[in-house]
């Protein structure tokens, strides 16, 4: 309430100049104000996540607020659960073969863009970069009616296929960023002195831009292992990828395994990220 | 197209080539693809007869049931994108204006956070929180505030909660960058000529980052009406996005044809979205290269 009115106050102020000079000057809070603001949105962001962690402790198989004690029964049961085990390790399997395809493709399509003078390069760039904004919903429905056209099922390679198209726009963006900062007379320097253009890309350019293309990397790893839309169209039936699993027992079930199954996937993620930061610092990569 | 350019491709250009296959092979095809399948009768594979048809499309257009759902997604996805943003500027003009490097780093922690944990375990966290027996709910009553839990979760409300809490960190880092290339020097200017900080960022600053707020607002609306977890939890199966039809036309009707038609439909708005969203960071970066 406060916070409107000073904003309506402050509205009027931008257009009548004089007495709202005096009227701004006289609300000696903004400052705290603007703290308090930020921390509550903070608090937004992150208590979801604890809370989380709480449900995952609390030993009683529905939600209940405050916990009533401390248990790791959730967690027993998670990593018991043969369908929970099956769909980490089939996500794992999925985002590893991804990092690997979309880090390949997407270091080399960068590097063609930067350096291969092709025509057309903004638009070439805004296409590879567009499955981030368009709907993946769609992407994982246009692909399932393709499998189903030309009768190929649901193999493995098919949702590979589509987790690479979603996390390739990832490691294109990073290692475009390296290349952009890059200074090319390093490689022109390496020509001079006699090295033949494959030497200089292995021994000059690739360990320059190798930090764009491991935070490429790692965001490709983690937004394949968080995936959702497109796998819930391409999975099959008992070999479904972890968010699928969540989703389909969230759907009937909302005790603590969730809870549990969601604490590791946040730990994961958090070890990759922390990894990532001190490997190569986040600061440069994470610009939208 | 060639003729643009001055100087010829060289060998280097050829390794756009594995990714130019994978785009063809698993996006301009499959997009191709449904859109054929929202214009014929059936499935050509299992039909020996199919013939192309609008009715896929008459139907979106002539039954309000559907107009409504493209409405009901419209609607969330604009409540969305105004909270979001209304949250999201504060924190960004805070990331952006720190002056410690450690406490920015503690920042954008706290913004990348929510983003790296996965959509399905962030809506659970909003389950427990907003369901009857969650934690704000059982909060306020034991506190005496309320007799009966508030109806958070099965409702629009709730789903906007959500939505806003996946999506705002893309809206903030957006706003960062925009706001960090705002020189400082120009409010430091506004205020020493007796503007008031609040009257120099609503005369300086906030202008200055309109192409910022366009751009944040646009990506954030193009996920939200694209978003299916969110929804179908936190809506409980109760409210109709457009997403959760199309889902609901392939899983429970088989109905390919139509399903291509609403997911044309949705890529349509959302095309629209990107040239827009390229547009409102042309004009940032243009506004660069002209200072």
């Amino acid at each position: 309430m406060q916070t409107a009115a000073s904003n309506s106050a402050a509205l009027a102020a931008s257009r009548q100049a004089a007495s709202a000079r005096a009227a701004a000057a006289a609300w000696p809070y903004g400052r705290t104000l603007y703290l308090v603001l930020n921390i509550a949105i903070l608090v937004f962001l992150l208590a979801p996540i604890a809370i989380v962690a709480v449900f995952a402790l609390n030993p009683t198989p529905f939600i209940q607020f405050p916990p009533v004690g401390v248990s790791l029964r959730w967690f027993e049961k998670f990593f018991a659960s043969r369908d929970f085990m099956h769909a980490l390790g089939f996500s794992l399997e999925v985002a590893v073969l991804t990092t690997v395809s979309a880090t390949m493709l997407g270091a080399c399509a960068a590097l063609a863009l930067a350096r291969g003078n092709l025509p057309g390069t903004r638009l070439i760039v805004a296409t590879m970069l567009s499955p981030l904004m368009l709907p993946a919903i769609l992407t994982g429905l246009a692909l399932f009616q393709t499998y189903v056209l030309l009768d190929v099922g649901r193999p493995t390679w098919g949702l590979v296929g589509g987790h690479t198209l979603v996390t390739l726009p990832y490691v294109v963006r990073t290692t475009l960023a390296v290349l952009h900062n890059f200074d090319t007379r390093l490689e022109e320097a390496a020509r001079n002195l006699g090295a033949s253009p494959l030497r200089t890309f292995f021994e000059v350019t690739l360990p320059l831009i190798k930090p764009g293309v491991i935070a490429g990397a790692i965001f490709a790893f983690i937004v394949s292992f968080d995936q959702f839309p497109v796998s819930l169209f391409l999975v099959s039936p008992g070999n479904e990828t972890l968010p699928v699993t969540l989703f389909n027992y969230l759907k009937f079930d909302l005790d603590g395994t969730i809870g549990a199954a969601s604490v590791v996937s946040i730990v994961l993620a958090f070890v990759v990220v922390i990894g990532l930061d001190r490997t190569v610092g986040l600061r440069s990569y994470v610009k939208l | 197209m060639s003729s643009a350019s001055t100087t010829r491709p060289n060998g280097v250009a050829l390794f756009i080539l594995p990714s130019a296959l994978l785009f063809a092979l698993f996006f301009f095809l499959p997009i191709g693809l449904m859109a054929l399948m929202s214009a014929l009768t059936g499935n050509p594979v299992v039909m020996p007869k199919v013939a192309f048809t609008t009715r896929h499309y008459a139907r979106i257009v002539n039954d309000p049931y559907y107009l409504e759902v493209i409405w009901t997604t419209i609607r969330i996805g604009l409540v969305t994108t105004l909270v979001a943003l209304a949250i999201g500027y504060p924190l960004a003009h805070w990331m952006a204006r720190i002056k410690s490097r450690t406490g920015h780093a503690l920042l954008l922690m706290a913004v990348l956070a929510p983003m790296l944990t996965g959509i399905v375990v962030r809506t659970f966290a909003w389950m427990t929180l907003l369901s009857d027996k969650g934690v704000i709910n059982q909060t306020l009553m034991s506190l005496g505030l309320i007799a009966q839990p508030l109806k958070l979760m099965y409702t629009e409300t709730g789903i906007v909660i959500g939505l806003v809490h996946i999506y705002v960190p893309f809206m903030v880092l957006t706003l960062t960058g925009v706001i960090g290339r705002i020189d400082e020097r120009l409010e430091q200017a506004a205020e020493n000529l007796g503007a008031s900080p609040l009257r120099a960022f609503l005369e300086v600053t906030l202008p200055l980052s309109l192409p910022g707020i366009l751009a944040g607002s646009l990506l954030v609306f193009a996920l939200a009406i694209s978003a299916y977890v969110t929804p179908i939890l936190l809506g409980g199966f109760q409210i109709m996005t457009l997403p959760i039809l199309i889902y609901q036309q392939i899983s429970a009707n088989f109905n390919v044809g139509f399903a291509a038609a609403l997911g044309i439909v949705l890529l349509v708005i959302s095309l629209m979205l990107v040239i827009a969203y390229n547009r409102a960071l042309g004009l940032v970066s243009g506004q660069r290269e002209l200072q």
